[in-house]
């Protein structure tokens, strides 16, 4: 029985892992990964979105539908953002870097003036669930599923609707698709819209675990950027998922080996030695063996 | 056929689709159009010729709208386009075919197709239309557009904007870097489109076979004006398209 509770304990870390990676990182696919602009400020978006949570929360609004709120709530902020500030440095990289972060001291130091340096705390629902003598909080898994539930939810989004059509071909080449009909400026801004409405979920989840402050979100933006970075922007998704199942691995296997803040840096250690070996991301690669696997399956076209 | 169809055709011709009046455009301070006039009939087959570098594909970018002009007027069916973004000229009607084809190379075929819808407004998207011309993309729709060969990418991108109502379309180069036998085969659908689909095109092109095949008429842009104008079966004797084209 010991030897299923340590396995089990184990799995449960590191799938908790997995969550926590896939939905900090699960705005940023959208707004880095596919949009291309380097958003520092997503971690003050999930800091608004853990506010709205605690504050409805407080008000009576039941948990899930606090989460919700979060959601609308960080998306409203985002298209407001995309209008004002992020539209005019799509394609420049690093003033995209340099006003973001300007953004999140903005919205960090905002928030603190405004609610002051007091944390916030919302007790973690759903209780837990003994394996041998250990307990375990069963709000991890709640948190996995969700993270599942919104990859999920980005794909077929983006797969089979006409908007993420129009995103798709939008992010390939704006100019054709402007002269197509689409119209690109809403694309771009329902688009970043979203991605900082999943950023503000995730910020909302995220605040019954964590204790919430202006501060929220630097725990969240580093983690969420290399998570999206070693994944790739050849396929956004399958990159997010293949990178935070590799990165919970190391963290998960180190952080037993040692403790806590060494799991973190082997985290860092493993995104440098992956993006040494595949410096385009994981989802680079899968998508270049997947088309050698193709070709290699049909008779060449010149002979 | 052609019997019950002539009065009619007649009568469409009768009409001007584009007219430019006086256009400039170009890229920051620099002019390259500096001041076309011409109208296009309804109906009309016209090409544009010229050197490399003379502005023929600025000339098709500031009628889409993808470069503000500088001056002068672009009106489409009675209204004046000249300041309208790309995305609505598109949806009144013109379809644009850019050099290089503007295939989205990571999505699939279908849903290629599926962003021409909006061409020409909100109509019923016409998805046999363009398999009767191109029945090839019906065999492609599951594949990614970037795995095609450069002529189904043609069609691809012709095909495109004929699942939308166009009225009016803009071909850059619809011969660049295709075999000769495919570029019978566009010949022959650009004159379908106007017979059969009662479309307009304006085309630039530097393939004189295919000028002669398609068109009813022929100018020579040169500097950024129209400095001649060919009939398309004189092509091959003129004076001027020797000068202009360094034939």
């Amino acid at each position: 029985m010991d030897t299923f509770a340590l396995i089990f304990g184990y799995a449960y870390q590191y799938f908790d892992n997995v969550g926590f990676l896939v939905l900090s990182a699960s705005g940023l696919i959208i707004i880095f990964g596919m949009m291309g602009v380097i958003n520092m400020a997503h971690g003050e978006l999930m800091m608004i979105g853990a506010y709205i949570t605690a504050f409805s929360y407080y008000a009576g609004v039941p948990a899930p539908i606090a989460v919700i709120f979060a959601g609308v709530g960080a998306g409203l902020v985002g298209m407001v953002l995309e209008r004002l500030v992020i539209r005019y440095f799509y394609k420049q990289l690093l003033s995209s870097l340099v006003v973001t972060w300007g953004l999140s001291l903005m919205f960090s130091q905002g928030f603190l003036l405004i609610f002051g340096p007091s944390i916030l705390n919302l007790p973690t629902p759903f209780g837990g669930f003994p394996i041998s003598e250990q307990t375990f909080g069963s709000y991890r898994l709640v948190l996995f599923g969700c993270a599942l539930a919104l990859v999920a939810g980005i794909w077929a989004l983006f797969t089979f609707t006409r908007f993420g059509t129009q995103a798709r071909a939008t992010m390939e080449d704006p100019a054709m698709a402007d002269a197509l009909g689409i119209n690109t400026r809403q694309v771009y801004s329902l688009t970043f819209g979203l991605g900082c409405a999943l950023g503000g979920i995730a910020g909302g989840l995220f605040a019954m675990t964590a204790t919430i402050s202006p501060f929220f979100g630097v725990n969240y933006t580093p983690l969420a950027f290399i998570t999206v970075v070693i994944g790739g922007g050849a396929n956004a998704i399958t990159g997010l998922i293949a990178s935070a199942l590799a990165l919970a691995g190391v963290q998960t296997v180190v952080v037993n080996a040692f403790n806590q803040y060494v799991g973190y840096i082997s985290m860092m250690a493993a995104a440098f030695l992956i993006l040494l070996a595949l410096p385009r991301g994981i989802s680079d690669y899968l998508e270049r063996r997947k088309l050698r696997a193709v070709r290699a399956s049909r008779p060449s076209p010149h002979g | 056929m052609m019997a019950s169809d002539a009065p009619a055709t007649s009568a469409r011709m009768a009409g001007t689709v584009l007219s430019v009046e006086a256009l400039c455009a170009g890229y920051g301070r620099v002019r390259i159009i500096q001041g076309v006039t011409l109208d296009v009939k309804n109906g009309e087959i016209l090409a544009i010729i010229g050197r490399n570098g003379v502005g023929k594909s600025t000339f098709l970018k500031t009628l889409i709208g993808a470069i503000s002009p500088m001056s002068g007027r672009i009106g489409f069916k009675d209204q004046d386009i000249s300041v309208m973004p790309p995305s609505r000229r598109a949806r009144l009607g013109i379809g644009y075919v850019p050099q290089g084809r503007g295939i989205f190379a990571r999505m699939s075929v279908a849903d290629n197709l599926l962003m021409g819808e909006r061409v020409g407004g909100k109509g019923v998207p016409n998805y046999e239309r363009v398999f009767q011309f191109f029945p090839i993309l019906k065999e492609r729709l599951g594949q990614k557009a970037g795995s095609l060969s450069g002529g189904e990418q043609q069609q691809l991108s012709i095909g495109r904007i004929l699942v939308g109502h166009p009225e009016l379309i803009l071909l850059d180069e619809p011969s660049e870097g295709i075999q000769p036998n495919i570029v019978q085969a566009i010949g022959r659908i650009i004159r379908r489109l106007r017979d059969e689909a009662q479309l307009t095109v304006v085309m630039v092109e530097q393939n004189l076979d295919l000028i002669q095949a398609t068109a009813d008429r022929c100018i020579v842009i040169d500097k950024g004006l129209v400095v001649a104008e060919i009939s398309p079966s004189d092509l091959a004797n003129s004076e001027s398209a020797r000068r202009y084209l360094a034939l």
